[in-house]
């Protein structure tokens, strides 16, 4: 990706809501570490907002237990459009070692559509930041189909 | 009616208070329209966000006293149960709590009198 492209995309800041579906935590772990210094995604206005309300990104962790499903598709209602759901890890993308397990509705793409995967156990943070870019690549092509139908003001 | 207003201290004028409120409300609506424009109507979109759960009825989603205090309550609840069973509503009870009271602290007043 070249620099004009990349500074094109960089536009706007992306705010992200972190959502765990029953993950052990070890991709959660791992999306903290990108926001470390060694990482740290906020130089590029990436960061973790507290409500989906304030959110265009949606990064979903864990395989989605059968409490979870509701809640995540209510939290997917609520994020404003455009929006994008990326998933980090294996369990989220296809179940994981609890594939086949009786307390399972996902995995996530069984509940809410989802634009990126990020596979892993757990997902590397370098994976991370390039699935949030992907995800941001396709917000704002979504983003562009908006201004289309609806003119901004 | 409109004009200006001056005592000793001051002035008073309504049209400044018109003209401020006109003001203040115009930055209301601006700010107003900068903000999210697009979400859906009567959808979750509308709703307040409750970590996923879903939204009870206003009846149900209040929080009361009784759950701020929980646990004060629970610690001091072989202070406040006794308590409680001395608020029985009853009028003749309250009457004859103060006249064993009031009959208590005579009689002490009286023998160290």
């Amino acid at each position: 990706m070249d620099k004009v492209k990349l500074n094109k995309y960089f536009e706007r800041s992306l705010w992200v809501f972190h959502l765990n579906t029953g993950s052990c935590n070890g991709c959660d772990i791992e999306i903290v570490a990108g926001l470390t210094p060694r990482y740290d995604l906020e130089r590029f206005g990436i960061k973790l907002v507290g409500s989906p309300k304030h959110a265009d990104v949606l990064l979903v962790t864990g395989p989605v237990t059968s409490k979870m499903a509701d809640r995540v598709r209510r939290v997917y209602e609520q994020t404003p459009d455009p929006k994008a759901v990326i998933v980090v890890g294996t369990c989220g993308t296809s179940g994981g070692v609890f594939y086949n397990s009786y307390n399972l509705k996902g995995p996530v793409d069984q509940i809410i559509p989802v634009d990126v995967y990020v596979p892993g156990c757990p997902a590397r943070p370098e994976a991370i930041i390039n699935g949030v870019l992907q995800a941001w690549i396709k917000l704002e092509k979504l983003r562009e189909k908006m201004k289309v139908i609806t003119p901004v003001k | 009616m409109l004009g200006l207003l001056e005592t000793g201290s001051g002035f008073w004028s309504a049209l400044i208070w018109v003209v401020i409120i006109l003001v203040l409300s115009a930055l209301i609506i601006y700010l107003r329209n900068k903000g999210e424009a697009s979400y859906k109507k009567s959808t979750e979109q509308d709703k307040p966000f409750i970590s996923g759960n879903p939204e009870l009825s206003k009846e149900n989603s209040h929080i009361s006293a009784s759950h701020i205090y929980w646990g004060f309550t629970e610690a001091l609840k072989d202070y406040y149960n006794p308590l409680v069973k001395f608020h029985t509503g009853n009028i003749n009870d309250y009457s004859g709590w103060i006249i064993v009271v009031t009959a208590i602290v005579l009689i002490i007043v009286g023998v160290s009198g």
